[in-house]
């Protein structure tokens, strides 16, 4: 069987956009069962997908070229598909969490009668279109055209409300802060197709023997000379890592790391379900999915992973710090979805690239569960988002609070649930090769760490704050009902952030020392990465004996005592981090009318609920340095570039209207002009003739 | 007895000049015409002349040329002249000025 009706996956919801922006205010439902539909149909076609790669079977082929065909050119741009265990992963989450939220915006928009829902539903189904289609692209340069698309699509769904003031500009911040960081991506594609261009064919592909990660690869090994690359006078490493951070800015921009994450605490003003899915569980994600895909090119750079690991960890502390005193829940839920991507990248730059994905996976699954349970209480609270006017919502919408517990504890990195086996992957994957080879990877392990118990409290604070307690207003006191719609929704990925961790459990696997308990499978997912194409698959980045990470970056496992110990010491010590988290969380706030304990920090509170001011510090660079430089490029432009236009074409001008004037229309001047003429003729050739 | 080519050529030059001069001062169109007969026959002079010095008749048919052109020519002028005393009721050349900057 082939993959031939893989390009479906990503024009179903196309389809829908159409339907929604052209039909959809005379259907039903204004566009939402088309949308239903199509994001279903994507689902279903993801899990054949899936269920032919567990079959051995891969996918990598080019559909269309678009630029370059033809002899005579030594580069095509192509679209392309690429289905291999990762990009099928991705494609089943994508398209789960965009089902869902297409079925929660039925509660969450259409029952709440909001208008403009055309526009709505075509702007998701436009998402899920790019995002897919991003996540299964062959080449960066595709891939870097899909990121674009979603980034314009998280700019149309956060600016929804239009008409108010705070939506319009948060959007327009999302827009700018990621496009920032897409630009140096620009560069670092344009980059790596001049560089690849002169050794292969496909300078620009993910994966096959002609790719650049492999050309890379291979360049770094010394089994292929370097000759045919562009370096620009670099050795190809330097320059390998130089092209990988180029890439990289467009990732901090997207999984909004830090410096570039101040984008996304604002992007909630868009709708909750929205939220949910793009700046959650998929979009966000598409920047560390993005390293995971050419996660080949930045393992033969130790540079570049130290890099990654280090913004990570630093990040996944940094923003769960400000989590802590926030008082509105889209925004405790913002910081620690920044946190957690930290986290990602943290296990991609450690070298820990099962991890990285494992972790993209169930985060994906508790956090739009958690937004979306948030979106519920919204609901419920006829459009409150402040926690402190919550309170006692447990009794009147269990549904609601037990998913959201899930989801929480799942967040929290509690046993069993899903965060914990892979929060606690992350770290250990940290730790070995900190402890093996870097002592910079120590300091990003211990910053990761340290922000297990802040995820813990605020996680817990929010819980306590929102469900127990007594009703502190009226809203409160008597919920809005919510439907079906919004409970079918929180059901199941309650359930999956329950149980998605037991897909890679590490621990139990060094525990038991067997991967298989009977027939169960214990470290499916390890499994899954680690086969797929020739040189694009764990295998070969990280698990082997002669894998890239280890050759090239020289990453080493090294242990406490022995492997078991370390792993047991590890999992051991984040969950009793977290765990001692969650219980101060949940007793300092679980009371009938709390009292705000983050007070107690002072000053530094200020600090924290001003976001370390990065705002502040960010719009004094555009506005203190860029914008006078920009001027005065303006007065440069405008003086001495124009002016020396303006000057020429003014000199020519002038001398133009003087010399006219022997045109004088008599036929005598012109006889006389003629006759001078000549006689000037005839003197100037007898003088350099020689006849006088 | 040969005449020398040099005073030919003087008489060449002279006629040309006065031609030349012609077209300087008048005003009247008709002169100008005939100016401009003085000059082209002037050069028919020379064409002769050389024929004559180097015993080449090419020279000579060159002259016939000219005269046909100079008939043809004149056709022309002498209709242009009829069109400038139509429009302006003289065949003073300096009062046609108005194709100019």
């Amino acid at each position: 069987m082939s993959f031939e009706y893989a390009p479906a996956i990503a024009l179903l919801p196309l389809v829908s956009f159409a339907i929604a922006l052209t039909v959809g205010s005379r259907m039903p439902k204004k566009g939402a069962f088309a949308g239903i539909a199509a994001t279903g149909g994507s689902l279903l076609l993801s899990l054949l997908a899936v269920r032919q790669v567990a079959g051995g079977e891969h996918h990598n082929e080019e559909l269309l070229v678009w630029a370059g065909a033809g002899a005579g050119t030594e580069l095509e741009l192509t679209f392309g598909i690429l289905i291999d265990p990762l990009s099928a992963l991705m494609l089943i989450i994508v398209s789960l969490v965009a089902f869902l939220v297409h079925v929660f915006s039925l509660g969450y928009m259409n029952d709440e009668g909001e208008v403009g829902l055309p526009r709505y539903y075509a702007g998701l189904g436009l998402f899920t279109f790019s995002m897919l289609a991003f996540v299964y692209a062959s080449n960066l340069l595709q891939a870097f055209m899909f990121f674009e698309l979603v980034g314009l699509c998280s700019w149309l769904l956060i600016g929804f409300w239009f008409r108010e003031a705070a939506p319009p500009s948060a959007a327009k911040k999302a827009f700018l802060v990621t496009r920032f960081g897409d630009f140096f991506f620009l560069v670092g594609v344009v980059g790596v197709a001049v560089t690849f261009a002169g050794a292969t064919e496909t300078p620009l592909a993910f994966a096959g023997a002609e790719s650049f990660p492999v050309v890379a690869e291979e360049v770094v090994e010394g089994s292929m000379g370097a000759g045919e690359l562009a370096t620009f006078g670099f050795a190809p490493q330097t320059w390998f890592t130089i092209l990988g951070l180029l890439v990289l800015g467009g990732v901090v921009g997207k999984s909004a790391q830090f410096p570039l994450h101040t984008w996304l605490p604002d992007a909630m003003e868009g709708p909750t379900p929205v939220s949910a899915l793009i700046h959650a569980a998929t979009m966000v994600a598409a920047g560390v999915f993005l390293v995971a895909r050419m996660y080949g090119f930045y393992a033969v750079s130790p540079q570049a992973l130290a890099i990654i690991a280090f913004v990570g960890g630093f990040t996944a502390l940094f923003a769960a710090t400000m989590g802590v005193v926030k008082d509105e829940i889209k925004q405790v839920l913002a910081y620690s979805t920044i946190s957690q991507y930290g986290y990602m990248m943290l296990a991609l730059g450690a070298g820990g690239y099962i991890a990285g994905v494992f972790h993209l996976m169930t985060h994906a699954f508790f956090k739009a569960l958690l937004f979306l349970g948030a979106g519920s209480v919204i609901i419920a609270m006829h459009h409150e988002e402040d926690m402190w006017k919550m309170g006692g919502l447990k009794q009147k919408m269990p549904v609601t609070y037990w998913t959201f517990l899930a989801g929480s504890l799942a967040l929290a990195g509690i046993f069993p649930f899903a965060g914990f086996w892979s929060k606690d992957e992350v770290l250990f994957e940290a730790l070995v090769h900190g402890l093996g080879a870097s002592p910079f990877l120590l300091a990003a392990y211990a910053m990761g760490l340290l922000a297990v118990p802040v995820t813990a409290f605020y996680t817990f604070r929010m819980v306590s704050l929102t469900f127990h307690g007594e009703a502190r207003t009226e809203a409160a006191e008597d919920p809005h009902g919510v439907r079906w719609n919004v409970k079918f929704p929180l059901v199941v990925l309650g359930v999956l952030a329950t149980v998605a961790g037991f897909l890679n459990m590490v621990p139990v696997v060094k525990l038991l020392g067997a991967s298989h308990l009977g027939p169960i499978p214990l470290e499916a997912l390890h499994d899954w990465l680690a086969h797929g194409i020739e040189g694009v698959n764990a295998e070969h980045y990280t698990l082997a004996d002669e894998s890239l990470t280890h050759e090239f970056a020289g990453y080493t496992a090294g242990y406490v005592g022995s492997e078991l110990v370390t792993t047991l010491l590890s999992a051991g010590l984040s969950l009793g981090l977290a765990v001692v988290g969650a219980i101060a969380g949940y007793r300092l706030y679980d009371a009938p009318d709390p009292t705000e304990h983050t007070d107690r920090l002072g000053s530094m509170k200020t600090v924290l609920y001003d976001n370390y001011y990065q705002d502040e510090y960010q719009v004094w660079l555009a506005e203190g340095v860029t914008a006078p430089l920009a001027q005065l490029a303006n007065r440069f432009d405008q003086g001495v570039v124009d002016g020396v236009v303006d000057g020429v074409s003014s000199v020519s001008l002038l001398s133009g209207s003087r010399v006219r004037r022997i045109q004088t229309g008599v036929v005598s001047n012109y006889a006389a002009l003629i006759t001078a003429g000549l006689i000037v003729l005839l003197i100037a050739v007898g003088v350099l003739g020689g006849w006088f | 007895m040969a005449v020398p080519v040099e005073y030919y050529l003087l008489l060449s030059a002279a006629v040309f000049c006065v031609g030349l001069f012609g077209i300087l001062t008048r005003r009247n169109a008709l002169m100008f015409l005939m100016s401009v007969e003085l000059m082209l026959n002037a050069a028919n002079i020379n064409f002769v002349a050389f024929s004559q010095y180097w015993g080449n008749l090419t020279g000579q048919v060159f002259a016939l040329f000219v005269l046909a052109l100079a008939a043809a020519e004149v056709a022309i002028g002498i209709g242009i002249i009829l069109v400038l005393y139509r429009n302006f009721g003289d065949v003073d050349v300096t009062l046609a000025r108005e194709m100019r900057w």
